[in-house]
């Protein structure tokens, strides 16, 4: 307890005195837990290990919503960290929020020579400003995939994935005709079946660039590929060629594949290592890139997954600190690190060049991983293919699950719930416009 | 409810009961008035500026056709859990309190799931209330699709009471034996010499004395279930299928929380309280009237 | 007791038998979940029989978590809020009911309705207090000018600091100012006879004797309901302990620690660590529960009307 009447003068002088001698501290945030947590805490402790300066003294705060509010609570006391980890559809309000140290900037005031280039556009896009600098350092990262059972594909003859949509309806009426009971497991999911399908196919989800170009966009994906897309998921879903599978109904899709339920699920590359722990030994599955429809241009998918932000009001030398742990998470050493403790792939050329060099791709259990990249770097980036930038994202994907829930209960259509969701979207947008009145997206 | 023997000495009452009000106006009382503020601005999470707006946020709100369905939800959740929870809690703390033979196991039998529950709950429901093998799966080979949580807002909004009815009945389990083992064994003697019969005896005697932890657990289940919940419905369906579950609370945490939307989670918790303070304040204006207390 | 009830009993017990198994069968299942393999406990066929992995998932669940010390943390936390709200409450409810003031009823709904905003909607100026906890009042000292009359004639700046990030205070002050205890002794408290009073008014004992010789052994069996709930309540703590504890070797509590067990979404979903790691954690407080049940015995004093 230290009751204090103090001259606050005094007490400013006393604190910077203090931390001169020893190692400098600083403090990084995070908002993954489990196994993935403890690879977090891994990155940390090899970091500390690699140089006797700066001692990183990394706190998992829960999943990223907590991560993040915990940051913002300890921002307004000024106790925050130097860095923490933002999921990806935070950016806006990151970087809206005015305390934040661009990375790009942390790198160049340290004097540390970044290959910005080397990013993958899919990935860097989603953080950087309307110059093409970086905000914040891309950390864990992943994008849409199509995992696919190789076995149940047997059983029906084929040993290739379907390309399009209509080849994939195709593998499910198979599927089913020779008794399979699931052959896709489904639940609605805003970053696979919205996010990520809109820019494999190069369609808008919102107007100005998906926001990048203003915060005064509109959401638009009722009146794009997606309403179609949501209509022939509801009729596959009515023919049983797609069977719901959630938390709530015991299995999650991606638990459901791995027991060898279903024959696909859509999800993260990062799932990838959880699928290889929890199958069964011999069972053979493979992942594809998403499946686009017939006549369409595929496009670049983009990043899912979190990036590393550093906040205003900390001293010089953590700053460095900083910059030499991002440096060190760039090493081509710490994305193998990375890769092969997580399913999460590596965020630059540099990375993933010396991984395929190694031989890192071509053997199980990381065979199949490269597709992620693939399907990441297929085409250069478009100015509808950067990603999204739209003001609490969060909520709209909230708003976007629950329409698709009414849906998949036969209280809506797919085009009314679709139009509603836009509709309560819209609102949420101008709140925010509205919230950040006179600010503009750097 | 007024008594009529009184200490004198007012200082004292001042003193007893200061610690109580100082902890809570610096922990409760002043943060709190700070997101209250926020409900009548619009705020930048990271405190980059706000600007009043007055009514808005509420207007907002109230215009809200789905804010209004979540209400009546809440209400509907926080009567039927309470009820179930404590009806059943009271049954059990009546019959363990008759002290037959093998009292001892059952009186730990009922409280110890209370340390156990908030942490495992989450796993061991979802494997309860899982449509394809679960307990209630049984459910589906009477009829199939009879219960499935994913798609009938029913049956979710049914797995979360039950959900908060089983947290709360070790609970009120808890409260309600403490409350039987503090009425006096000779008010029961005196009772079972007049040959009242057991069930008599608890019906005319043991409740009504029972009667001021029966409110005491009405009030707070009720609290409690509007206040409380969000962790279960997080857990087992994240408000859905269709908003069929997503009480004020949960709302408030989805928009607040982790959509960093303060103004927005500040006027629905401004109404969330005004609720539960109404509530209360009815529970104690005519519920309490009924207590007897000595 | 003494009239014999032959068919009575037998109700009563099969009614006992069927809460005890319908109360348990959750309890059950996340223990079966923790001897399962990864796989298991992620198959579509729910176990309801344990499988042989207990003792692995344990020692995963022991060395991931790093509990050790911990316990010790949680414990000083748990006991010291179990003390401090037993006491707090006593009090508040003494003088609520048994002196007759103005202000009585207005302090009552005051501490009432502290039920009724929870700390995960209001967690983020509340971080602010933590961060020092003497703001409010250097906030009103300032408001009211009394900071700048200080300041005028000593010439010193008024600068009240009490910072309770990463220490036990922080952790235990903010968890002791709940209404839940205030409220149950109120309701206990309004059940003791006037004539207790009296007879201890008559006595010419004060307000202090009447409340440690005849109250607090008269609420035996609900201080030790509240010391069981508050106890479990404090000990699951983690929301309040993840933000203000950063100093994670010295202060962590077990809870912080098992929350970090529990898998992401994107995160293999190894719920059989989890739950194993929530067996370890959960028993202290259910020696608790077992411990302090043994103070529910009924007390023997008569109000002999």
């Amino acid at each position: 307890m230290q009751k204090k009447l103090i001259a606050s003068t005094l007490a400013l002088l006393a604190l910077t005195t203090s931390a001169m001698a020893e190692k400098v501290k600083f403090e990084y945030w995070y908002g993954l837990t489990g196994q993935l947590g403890e690879q977090v805490q891994a990155t940390c402790d090899r970091f500390n290990a690699s140089q006797d300066k700066y001692e990183i003294s990394c706190v998992s705060q829960g999943d990223y919503a907590t991560a993040l509010q915990n940051t913002i609570a300890a921002f307004r006391a000024k106790k925050h960290p130097t860095i923490v980890q933002g999921v990806e559809v935070s950016t806006p309000d990151l970087m809206l929020s005015g305390q934040v140290y661009p990375a790009y900037k942390l790198m160049e005031d340290n004097g540390f020579e970044i290959d910005w280039d080397s990013y993958f556009p899919g990935i860097a896009n989603y953080y950087a400003d309307s110059d093409g600098r970086l905000w914040s350092m891309p950390f864990n990262s992943s994008t849409a995939m199509m995992y696919w059972n190789v076995d149940a594909y047997k059983s029906i003859g084929r040993d290739e994935a379907p390309k399009t949509w209509e080849e994939y309806e195709q593998v499910l009426r198979e599927l089913k005709e020779a008794g399979n009971a699931c052959p896709s497991g489904y639940a609605p999911s805003s970053w696979v079946d919205l996010e990520q399908f809109s820019m494999v196919h190069g369609e808008p989800i919102a107007t100005k660039n998906n926001g990048y170009d203003g915060l005064d966009a509109e959401v638009v994906f009722n009146k794009t590929l997606h309403a179609k897309h949501m209509k022939d998921i509801k009729r596959w879903i009515d023919e049983g060629l797609l069977v719901i599978k959630t938390r709530e109904t015991g299995l999650s899709t991606r638990d459901a594949f791995a027991a060898g339920e279903c024959a696909h699920f859509f999800g993260s590359i990062a799932s990838h290592q959880a699928v290889t722990e929890q199958v069964d030994e011999g069972f053979a599955w493979d992942v594809a890139m998403l499946p686009v429809y017939e006549g369409t241009e595929r496009k670049n998918s983009v990043v899912g997954g979190a990036s590393l932000w550093t906040l205003s009001g900390k001293t010089e030398d953590q700053y460095r600190g900083a910059a030499e742990y991002f440096k060190f998470l760039a090493k081509p050493e710490s994305a193998e690190f990375w890769s092969t403790v997580t399913g999460y792939i590596p965020v630059t050329d540099e990375g993933f060049d010396y991984l395929v060099e190694k031989g890192f791709y071509s053997e199980r259990p990381y065979k199949g991983r490269d597709k992620a990249i693939e399907s990441l770097t297929y085409t250069p980036v478009t100015p509808l293919t950067r990603g999204i930038r739209l003001g609490n994202f969060v909520q709209i994907r909230a708003e976007w699950t629950s329409q698709m829930q009414a849906v998949l209960s036969g209280q809506k259509t797919p085009q009314e719930a679709l139009d509603d969701a836009v509709d309560r979207s819209n609102k949420t947008l101008r709140k925010f416009e509205r919230t950040y009145n006179g600010k503009t997206l750097p | 409810m007024q008594k009529r023997a009184y200490f004198k000495a007012n200082w004292l009452a001042y003193l007893f009961i200061a610690p109580q009000l100082l902890i809570i106006f610096v922990f409760f009382y002043w943060p709190a008035s700070q997101a209250m503020y926020w409900a009548f601005t619009l705020e930048q999470p990271f405190g980059g500026g706000n600007q009043w707006v007055g009514l808005d946020n509420f207007r907002a709100v109230f215009s809200d056709e789905t804010y209004w369905a979540s209400i009546w939800r809440s209400i509907v959740f926080a009567a039927l859990s309470t009820g179930l929870a404590m009806s059943m809690a009271l049954v059990l703390a009546l019959f363990a309190d008759r002290q037959l033979r093998g009292y001892r196991f059952f009186r730990v039998g009922m409280i110890w799931p209370y340390a156990i529950a908030a942490p495992a709950a989450a796993l061991a429901f979802r494997f309860l209330f899982n449509p394809q093998s679960g307990v209630f799966a049984y459910l589906n080979t009477l009829s199939p699709g009879l219960w499935n949580p994913a798609l009938s807002g029913v049956d979710a909004m049914t797995a979360i009471i039950i959900t908060q009815a089983w947290k709360q009945v070790s609970y009120s389990f808890i409260f309600f034996l403490a409350g039987l083992q503090s009425i006096p064994r000779s008010l029961i003697e005196a009772g079972s010499m007049d040959g009242a019969r057991v069930m008599r005896r608890m019906l005319d005697l043991q409740l009504p004395l029972l009667a001021p932890t029966i409110f005491f657990l009405l009030v707070i289940n009720m609290t409690d279930s509007f206040t409380d919940s969000f962790g279960i419905v997080d857990i087992l369906t994240e408000g859905g299928p269709a908003r069929a579950t997503e009480l004020m609370v949960y709302k408030i945490y989805v928009d607040g929380f982790q959509g960093l939307d303060y103004s927005g989670a500040a006027a629905q918790s401004l109404v969330l309280m005004a609720l539960v303070i109404l509530m209360t304040f009815f529970q104690f204006r005519f519920i309490e009237r009924r207590v007897h207390y000595t | 007791m003494i009239e014999r009830t032959p068919l009575l009993n037998i109700v009563t017990h099969a009614v006992l038998i069927f809460g005890a198994l319908l109360l348990a069968v959750p309890i059950w299942l996340s223990f079966v979940a923790a001897t399962l393999t990864v796989a298991e406990v992620n198959s579509p066929n729910v176990h309801y029989l344990p499988g042989g992995e207990l003792w692995n998932n344990l020692t995963a669940a022991w060395t991931r978590a790093d509990f050790g010390v911990k316990f010790m943390n949680s414990m000083i936390v748990a006991i010291a809020v179990v003390i401090g709200k037993v006491a707090i409450s006593a009090i508040s409810a003494f003088s609520i009911v048994f002196f007759n003031y103005r202000l009585r009823m207005v302090f009552f709904w005051v501490i009432f309705i502290t039920l009724m905003l929870p700390l995960e909607v209001r967690i983020v100026p509340t971080y602010a207090v933590a961060a020092n906890a003497l703001y409010p009042f250097q906030a009103i000292l300032d408001f009211t000018g009394i900071s700048w009359l200080i300041a005028q004639f000593s010439g010193v700046e008024l600068s009240l600091e009490w910072n309770m990030l990463n220490s036990y205070t922080g952790l235990i002050l903010p968890l002791v100012a709940t209404a839940t205890g205030t409220f149950l002794y109120r309701q206990f408290f309004l059940t003791i006879p006037d004539e207790l009073v009296e007879a201890a008014k008559m006595d010419g004992s004060g307000p202090f004797r009447f409340f440690f010789e005849v109250l607090l052994p008269l609420s035996r069996t609900n201080i030790a309901a509240l010391a069981t709930i508050m106890f479990v309540y404090a000990w699951n703590q983690y929301l309040w302990p993840l933000l203000i504890i950063t100093d994670r070797a010295n202060y962590s509590t077990v809870v912080m620690e098992l929350r970090r067990l529990i898998p992401g979404p994107d995160a293999i979903a190894d719920w059989n660590v989890a739950m194993a790691g929530t067996l370890i954690v959960m028993l202290p407080p259910l020696l608790v529960v077992i411990l302090m049940q043994r103070w529910f015995v009924r007390g023997l004093i008569s109000t002999e009307k």
